[in-house]
């Protein structure tokens, strides 16, 4: 059985880093210098377009790719051992296949089994987990007759199947509606807090993964554009972004909105940032930027102007506290 | 590891259908090619050491083809169903991965022989040379069988999709073939011994004729045992010694 190395011991324990980490296929660059760290009990949102790095990231931290320099540790493990290494990980692949004929019981007992576990053993994991993902009622059934929603929570189990110390994520809500979406983000978290483990976490959903990750690591073109905690992200980008303060009213009002706000004192221009939404963005003039005792006024006088213009106003949020607006901000220039 | 990899896919192999599809067919081929020589023999168009040769022979070219397709789809197959990245993420040494692969690919053969048994049997007419028919049949068969299963994973580990896979094997298959589509002046020729004997296929087809029918002992047909026994040698290091280690999420990565 696997040693468990002292470094576990608490809560705060690092159980993932990476130092420098570089792909390249030929004179192409997949990725530049990966470099973070993950404590036990977090966790960790990988972020980017698409192209920007993250699976092949993903993949040689799960050792399916070998780095073309740099290296990593995983619970204690160094990069070097690739075998021990995959005994302490698990992984949901992007796009999972599953064996259609197999049972939910039988899949993830098999690979139980390829981890070491005995027969016996290995199927009271595979009831036990099947309970915890909520799919003990279709535990016997064929898993081709289950729905997206019920093989990715099958995929999460069979990452969990060896209790490894960090699980990983790609993509996991990819295909779910919006009620699947949440359940399983809610999965993922219980996985860090209630089992201590380091989860990370690719995704596109910036919203819900703001809702979940305690730290994260932006990517773009395979460089690391911005990391450390959600609050460190956010905040530290503030200060770059132009739109710093965004108002969201209905479709037929933007234009008068727009209008209204860019007459205002205090106010550079307003410009539309999301058009399906309503959302528009307004920058401030000179050294306001919107915080502080001169900030609060000019937002004071915003919302006046649109109230006594009966605009009607669906949203209100001060800029550069949504880590949509850090990841879009830093991701813009491969965005066309 | 690998036992259990084996387990795995001898099952999804054999209830899943695809192995009973093949044999099913398989079954199919044996009865119109057993009817044919049958006929011809009693029509005295053929001796009857020379039909259970033809017999033993379509017995194992129609096998190989089985375990061809399994051994070209077993790793290709998974990567297009997007199901091998979990096994090579497991602690399982890829070696392990392919060991198991290779004896569930080639478990439709000694299925493909029991069904050949009653066919070849019943030509045999009784005579002796069944039991000789049975034993070098199973031997060259086997042999054979490792070969091309052990081919059709290697094709198989090298491509991103089955379709590339089978089409390569099914070309070399073909090609194997060929020399048996020549006629008899050439292969009696000095040219056609050679060609007998480097083509493995060819190779045990002469030396089942040749003891089978011609009732030769193994010390004058030995070098009929070279070429497939080099061929499997070659395939099964090229295989296990360096493909397998080499096995990778897609074929063409580092």
């Amino acid at each position: 059985m696997n040693q468990v190395p002292d470094s576990r011991s608490n809560g705060q324990a690092e159980i993932l880093s990476a130092q420098d980490l570089r792909k390249t296929y030929g004179n192409r660059v997949a990725l530049k210098g990966l470099t973070f760290s993950l404590k036990a009990g977090r966790v960790l949102g990988f972020l980017g377009p698409n192209g920007a790095g993250k699976t092949t990231s993903i993949r040689i931290l799960t050792t399916i790719l070998r780095p073309s320099s740099g290296h990593f540790v995983v619970d204690g493990v160094s990069s070097e051992h690739p075998v021990a290494i995959r005994r302490r990980i698990g992984v949901l692949p992007e796009g999972l296949g599953f064996p259609k004929q197999m049972t939910g019981t039988g899949y993830l007992t098999y690979f139980a089994q390829l981890y070491g576990r005995p027969a016996a053993e290995a199927r009271q994991i595979a009831s036990r987990l099947l309970e915890d993902v909520g799919l003990q009622n279709r535990a016997d059934s064929a898993i081709g007759s289950y729905s997206h929603g019920m093989r990715q929570r099958l995929g999460i189990a069979r990452a969990l199947v060896n209790d490894p110390a960090v699980v990983f994520l790609d993509e996991p809500t990819l295909g779910l509606d919006p009620r699947g979406q949440r359940e399983l983000l809610s999965l993922v978290q219980g996985i860090a807090r209630g089992r201590n483990k380091g989860v990370v976490l690719c995704s596109h959903l910036l919203s819900e993964i703001e809702g979940i990750c305690d730290d994260v690591v932006i990517m773009n073109a395979g460089e690391v554009v911005a990391k450390g905690s959600v609050a460190e992200v956010t905040g530290q980008s503030h200060a770059n972004l132009d739109h710093l303060v965004r108002i969201r009213v209905p479709a037929t009002s933007i234009a008068m909105t727009r209008e209204l706000l860019e007459g205002l004192p205090g106010v550079e221009h307003a410009v539309l940032t999301d058009e399906r939404a309503g959302w528009l963005g307004v920058k401030l003039a000179g050294s306001l930027d919107g915080s502080g005792p001169d900030g609060h006024h000019v937002r004071n006088t915003l919302l006046d102007a649109l109230i006594r213009a009966d605009v009607p106003i669906l949203g209100f949020d001060i800029g550069g506290g949504r880590l949509q607006d850090v990841f879009l901000q830093l991701t813009a220039e491969s965005i066309q | 590891m690998w036992w259990l990899i084996f387990k795995q896919e001898f099952v999804e192999m054999w209830a899943g259908g695809r192995v009973l599809n093949y044999l099913a067919l398989y079954g199919v081929l044996m009865s119109i090619t057993a009817y044919l020589l049958a006929t011809n023999n009693q029509l005295n168009l053929l001796p009857l050491k020379q039909t259970v040769v033809v017999a033993v022979t379509s017995t194992i070219t129609f096998g190989l083809f089985i375990g061809l397709v399994m051994g070209a789809e077993s790793i290709s197959g998974e990567r297009e169903r997007a199901t091998l990245e979990p096994l090579l993420l497991t602690p399982s040494g890829h070696r392990q991965i392919v060991v198991g692969k290779f004896l569930a690919a080639m478990s439709p053969w000694p299925a493909a022989m029991i069904v050949s048994v009653p066919y070849v049997a019943t030509l045999s007419q009784g005579d002796r040379v069944l039991w000789l028919a049975l034993f070098w049949g199973a031997v060259m068969g086997t042999l054979s069988a490792i070969a091309f299963v052990g081919f059709g994973m290697l094709v198989s580990i090298w491509s991103d999709s089955s379709r590339t896979s089978l089409f390569v094997c099914l070309l070399v298959y073909a090609g194997l073939l060929i020399p048996a589509q020549l006629p008899t002046e050439f292969l009696n020729s000095r040219s056609g011994v050679l060609v007998s004997a480097i083509d493995p296929v060819q190779s045990s087809s002469r030396l089942l004729t040749k003891v089978l029918a011609e009732g030769r002992s193994l010390g004058e047909v030995w070098i009929y045992l070279v070429a497939p026994a080099v061929v499997t040698a070659l395939i099964m290091g090229l295989l296990f010694a360096y493909s397998a280690p080499r096995l990778r999420l897609a074929a063409t990565e580092e």
